[in-house]
């Protein structure tokens, strides 16, 4: 099917030559007008497809861009596969940064969001990254009821009542509107706090985090499991942002004789920087985080350091898995690279989007209530289904550490239905 | 109380406060010149140590470069951020500054805060948005000293401070140039009847503080192994606090401030919890300021019109 101005089409009727350049421009005006109405995608073959979009939102720019972007390509390689094999919805991405100035930010988030909300055309939403974005981002969407699916976001309280969920989604709690595809920090600090004591052998350990919320939860359920162990918390101090210096308080803490030092944050908010400046006061202990701190950042970061770290991820890890092969070897072709910590999960979250829409249709209800009922959803991480609060019944943590300066993978744990 | 643990902490404390006190000096410079705060200057400081790895990067400098070109290297590192930074400074007085000079006051503030975000947006888009790693040429050993211990870089950083210290001093209090900077600062007019090029004395003043600022961020390069874009930020809004604190204007308060902002933030980490260090750091300031409204070593200045 084809568009556009036909040879004899500005001719009218009465065949008035005076008016045709007029007529000739005010087509050519429209023309116009169509090419640049933003996210009107300029001029495309028009085909029968309906124009579904899927918006996206995570820290693209800064020190979190490594975060961001294999993330994203996650999605876009869903969107791909879904237009590849066609149907009657052609799909696009409406791409956001919610990062200002190299650092993910709740109010550009929020700000994301509400646009994206503005755009009649998205069915759905992939993101946040960071919890805290997600603390400003959820209640938003959970107003406009429209779903949203974070691949990475790991803080109890965006889901679970018993640690504050209510007040985020406040506009509906019960139309549930919010799910992940990785599981939780309760489950991902105790299974830290876990491998620990049981595999490390540690007894005592000194706390460090970055007091943001996925900082602080994730830190506090570990040191919550530790104390259940019967270790021993030396010391639980958070760090103010933008800090440099950690001299200091790695001298109080090296006076506590620790045998691990956990730090709960991300590379940029102090994982890196922590761990480099260890060896500086003579605290030759292994270090362990959550998986704000298993990617390539923190390798840079610490440098020489960051040997003898270890780090959990709340996902599981795809490449040892059958069922991903195929997303494994499409991603790298396609990308040239290895897939990030959080790309699959972003694949899988755009993914049940596009089988929603699909299956019920583009309007953003029906979206809604169709992922809220997914029920042994059949992805390339696994079989789940989604929980009375969004979460996923499929607890993998796969643990890593830095061997020869690379994070390499050492296990991973699925954690039973609770 | 533990008092070697003390002691160590304040050899912590000790360098963590020259590197604010270096920041610091080019704040009350400026202040005490054109009483104007330079928001851009914490990222003068960061953008010193952008610049000296570019040198050294130029130079093919690693830690494993021979002891004679590492010297070279340093050198050059040094005096190409030192004189780059100076450079900058005086180009942001003459472009962003001097437009607007005796303009109200709030006007070359938020200039001042446009330029700090124009400094990090410049950096980012030069070497990137993450974290970027500095060669470590001085290695790190530690010596004893008894009980305590001091890092090599410790060591490096605490006397370079001091010797960019004393050679302020000595510029500001012993050389002609200091004498009209000291005039400018005191009463622009009257020093203008005496025949001081006020212009040039004020881009004298964004020069000199400048290429400190500069120098303070090779140092902290070569000693946390990292830079970032970003970096200027707390530790232009630390060193502002270290220059009130110790009386805005004055350069042996900067100085002051500097080391007893250091001494806070370690005291804190180690005694009280390191996430009260700016609370710690703000608290100390409001009692100072309540019972010393113009700082420690702040004088009671004659009001201008």
């Amino acid at each position: 099917m084809t568009c556009g101005i036909q040879p004899g089409e500005m001719r009218t009727k009465g065949g008035d030559s005076m008016r045709r350049p007029i007529r000739l421009l005010a087509g050519l005006a429209i023309l116009g007008l169509v090419v640049t109405v933003p996210g009107s995608g300029g001029l495309r073959p028009v085909s029968a497809a309906t124009l579904v979009k899927i918006g996206v939102d995570l820290p693209m720019s800064g020190g979190e861009a490594p975060n961001g972007v294999p993330t994203n390509n996650g999605v876009l390689l869903a969107i791909d596969q879904a237009n590849m094999a066609g149907g009657p919805y052609h799909f696009e991405e409406v791409l956001k940064d919610d990062a200002v100035n190299g650092v993910h930010d709740p109010a550009q988030g929020a700000k994301n969001i509400q646009e994206l909300i503005a755009d009649p055309a998205v069915a759905g939403i992939v993101g946040n990254f960071n919890s805290n974005v997600g603390k400003a981002t959820i209640p938003i969407t959970n107003a406009a009821g429209l779903v949203q699916i974070s691949p990475s976001q790991t803080n109890p309280g965006l889901t679970k009542p018993e640690n504050g969920a209510l007040d985020v989604r406040k506009a509906y709690p019960d139309r549930i509107n919010y799910f992940r595809t990785c599981t939780t920090d309760d489950i991902q600090g105790p299974v830290g706090a876990d491998f620990a004591y049981n595999v490390l052998k540690v007894r005592r350990v000194a706390i460090l985090d970055d007091q943001e919320t996925y900082g602080k939860g994730i830190a506090d359920e570990f040191e919550k499991e530790f104390k259940k162990l019967g270790g021993t918390v030396l010391s639980h101090d958070g760090i103010p942002k933008g800090t440099q210096d950690f001299h200091a308080i790695l001298t109080k803490i090296r006076a506590e004789r620790p045998q691990l030092v956990y730090f709960g944050g991300v590379t940029t908010t102090g994982g890196g920087l922590i761990r480099k400046q260890m060896p500086d006061v003579g605290l030759a202990t292994p270090y362990e985080g959550g998986d704000g701190i298993v990617e390539n950042e923190f390798l840079t970061v610490a440098g020489d350091a960051a040997n003898n770290s270890f780090g959990t991820v709340a996902s599981i890890n795809v490449e040892r898995l059958g069922a991903a092969k195929a997303f494994v070897d499409a991603y790298k072709a396609k990308f040239h690279e290895e897939p990030g910590a959080y790309s699959a999960n972003a694949f899988v979250a755009a993914k049940i989007i596009l089988d929603a829409v699909k299956a019920a249709g583009a309007d953003r209800e029906k979206v809604r209530a169709w992922v809220a009922g997914l029920h042994n959803y059949n992805s390339i991480i696994g079989t789940f289904s989604f929980d009375a609060n969004g979460d996923t019944d499929s607890r993998w943590i796969s643990i890593y550490a830095v061997r020869n300066g690379k994070w390499t993978w050492v296990d991973q744990i699925r954690k039973g239905q609770m | 109380m533990n008092w070697i643990l003390f002691v160590q902490q304040l050899i912590n404390g000790l360098s963590l406060g020259a590197i604010y006190a270096v920041i610091a000096l080019g704040y009350t410079m400026v202040y005490g010149i054109i009483e104007l705060i330079n928001f851009a200057h914490g990222d003068v400081y960061s953008a010193g140590s952008f610049v000296a790895l570019a040198a050294l990067t130029l130079l093919g400098a690693t830690r494993h470069t021979a002891a004679a070109g590492l010297v070279f290297a340093l050198v050059v590192a040094f005096l190409a951020a030192m004189l780059v930074m100076g450079a900058t400074g005086v180009v942001i007085e003459r472009f962003a500054y001097r437009p607007l000079r005796g303009r109200q006051r709030l006007a070359p503030l938020l200039t001042a805060i446009g330029v700090s975000f124009s400094l990090e947006n410049i950096l980012q888009l030069w070497m990137g948005p993450s974290p970027v790693p500095f060669p470590q040429l001085i290695p790190n050993p530690f010596f004893d000293l008894g009980p305590v211990s001091i890092g090599q870089m410790q060591l490096v950083v605490i006397c370079s401070s001091l010797v960019m210290m004393a050679a302020l001093h000595f510029f500001v209090q012993g050389t002609k140039l200091g004498k009209a900077m000291r005039a400018t600062a005191q009463d622009w007019m009257a020093a203008e009847i005496m025949g001081i090029d006020i212009n040039q004395t004020i881009a004298l003043t964004f020069f000199v503080g400048s290429v400190l600022a500069g120098a303070g961020g090779v140092i902290t390069g070569l000693y946390y192994g990292n830079i970032w874009f970003i970096n200027g930020f707390r530790a232009g809004l630390i060193a502002f606090t270290a220059a009130v604190l110790g009386g805005i204007g004055n350069t042996t308060g900067a100085a002051l401030g500097g080391f007893l902002i250091g001494f806070i933030e370690v005291m804190t980490a180690q005694y009280i919890g390191f996430q009260w260090a700016e609370v710690t750091i703000f608290s100390v300031l409001i009692l100072v300021l309540i019972f010393r409204p113009t700082g420690l070593l702040g004088q009671q200045l004659p009001e201008r019109t």
